[in-house]
């Protein structure tokens, strides 16, 4: 009786992960305050704006503060989280939205919203918005993550009865909206997300067999992708990262190359992607060789 | 009126989370964390600097019920200066008793549970966040070839495998 009191694993592990997501969810709003007192505004992105849909939000885990702030204040912001300070609340900043989003920032900022977290505020876009953001990362990733289609499953799900469907779908042009439509599909067709009663519930049927077969390669995959440089001290999974890239993702190279979702074939844009990554990529291995080179011999 | 003597539990430098049976303390200092079932959690709110141990003891009564000793609060005191919950550690007396004594006297005769931190351990296992809850898959595959029961997860998960509500093809991990 005498001996540590224990609890059972599941129950140890819900709240072991609901404190977690309250810790996390304290450097969201010290990030906030300490980018405020600087005279910045930034919008929360990804984490707790994901989270905050989940039924549970402890199942949805992230470490760092994803934070976008205007692109015209980007390097004096960016200079505010490196510093140390910065540095404890695990600051990713973003230079606006840039590759997610093209929706001018002054309109995203004018239509972002304010949640309160422990008597606090943060801003976070407003979910039609932030369902082009999710669709659009996750697509960057190549659709490697599949508990990550959980945010916009959950997004759906439990979205505001005044979902502005036209303002999600259209705002970023009709190339974008294909993207958004395709990640419906696929959260309806691996999660059992239900579109019935939405606009896109016929559109969002009709996948790409290319994207559906680069999902499913990706999901059965037990490499993830990493930046090369990264890997310089492991010549094993260098090269296995190398192999990872031969041939490029389909949906990565896609939206890099900023392509139709269609059925045509992704060859072009999986050549543009290796021509366009040559250059920094190049740049950044020489530069982490250098770094490498230089902490040897110190 | 805060006295020396008097218990004070600890606010700097940790995490409280309320659920609705228990209180989740995470040390911020030392990366542990806690939890404190309803009675510990009563006592550790009780600890302000203003009561004593035997106006605690009495504070429980009231709360939940029936009359607890000295010794049930010291028991939670104990646990409190073991976990760093206290501002500063108090001298638990015990009245020439062991812990162990104590819990098995006062566990015979508590109406009240006992006050009970038990720490949590770091997850050996990554967030099961894509369980097969949702499609309730999967059935024996072509491919796969093997089962997987609603809400197992994902490390068990075989893929690909076919959801039979569906009948799409779709992966578990």
């Amino acid at each position: 009786m005498d001996s540590e009191p224990r609890l059972s694993q599941e129950t140890n592990n819900i709240y072991w992960f609901t404190l977690q997501s309250r810790i996390s969810e304290g450097k969201a709003v010290k990030a906030f305050q300490f980018l405020r007192g600087s005279g910045f505004e930034p919008i929360l992105i990804k984490g707790f704006a994901a989270a905050r849909f989940y039924p549970e939000k402890w199942r949805r885990q992230y470490s760092d503060v994803d934070l976008c702030v205007e692109p015209s204040a980007f390097e004096r912001a960016k200079k505010l989280a490196e510093s140390p300070e910065g540095r404890r609340y695990n600051i990713d900043l973003h230079n606006g939205l840039r590759r997610l989003d093209p929706v001018p920032w002054e309109d995203l900022m004018q239509n972002s919203e304010l949640v309160e977290i422990e008597d606090s505020t943060v801003r976070i876009l407003r979910p039609e918005d932030h369902l082009r953001v999710l669709c659009t990362h996750w697509l960057t990733d190549g659709g490697a993550y599949r508990e990550r289609l959980w945010d916009i499953f959950y997004l759906i799900e439990k979205r505001p009865e005044a979902f502005d469907w036209k303002r999600g779908l259209d705002a970023a042009g009709p190339r974008r909206r294909r993207w958004v439509v395709c990640c419906l599909g696929l959260a309806r067709k691996y999660l059992g997300l239900n579109i019935k009663d939405t606009p896109v519930a016929e559109e969002a049927g009709n996948l790409p067999v290319w994207l559906t077969r680069a999902v499913e390669k990706e999901w059965q995959s037990q490499i993830r992708l990493k930046p090369l440089y990264t890997c310089l001290n492991d010549w094993r999974v260098f090269s296995q990262q190398i192999r990872k890239r031969i041939p490029p993702n389909p949906i990565q190279a896609t939206v890099e190359m900023e392509g139709d979702f269609d059925e045509s074939s992704r060859l072009k844009y999986q050549w543009g992607s290796v021509l366009s990554r040559i250059p920094p990529s190049v740049f950044r291995l020489g530069s982490a060789f250098r770094e490498n080179f230089e902490k040897k011999n110190v | 009126m805060i006295n020396s003597q008097n218990p004070v539990a600890r606010r700097e430098g940790l995490v409280i989370q309320e659920m609705p049976e228990e209180v989740l303390v995470y040390d911020t200092n030392t990366n542990k964390a806690h939890c404190l079932n309803q009675t510990a959690a009563f006592i550790w709110k009780a600890c302000d600097g203003s009561n004593s141990v035997k106006d605690i003891s009495k504070l429980v009564g009231d709360e939940f019920g029936g009359a607890v000793s000295d010794d049930f609060v010291w028991l939670a005191i104990d646990q409190f200066n073991k976990d760093n919950l206290l501002q500063e550690k108090v001298e638990t007396k015990f009245e020439g008793f062991s812990r162990r004594e104590v819990i098995r006297k006062i566990g015979l005769a508590a109406v009240v549970a006992l006050p009970v931190v038990a720490s949590l351990a770091v997850p050996n296992t990554v967030l099961a966040v894509g369980t097969c809850v949702r499609v309730q898959c999967c059935a024996p595959s072509t491919t796969g070839g093997a089962t997987c029961p609603a809400g197992s997860p994902p490390s068990t998960c075989p893929s690909p495998c076919v959801c039979p509500a569906t009948g799409n093809p779709t992966l578990c991990t």
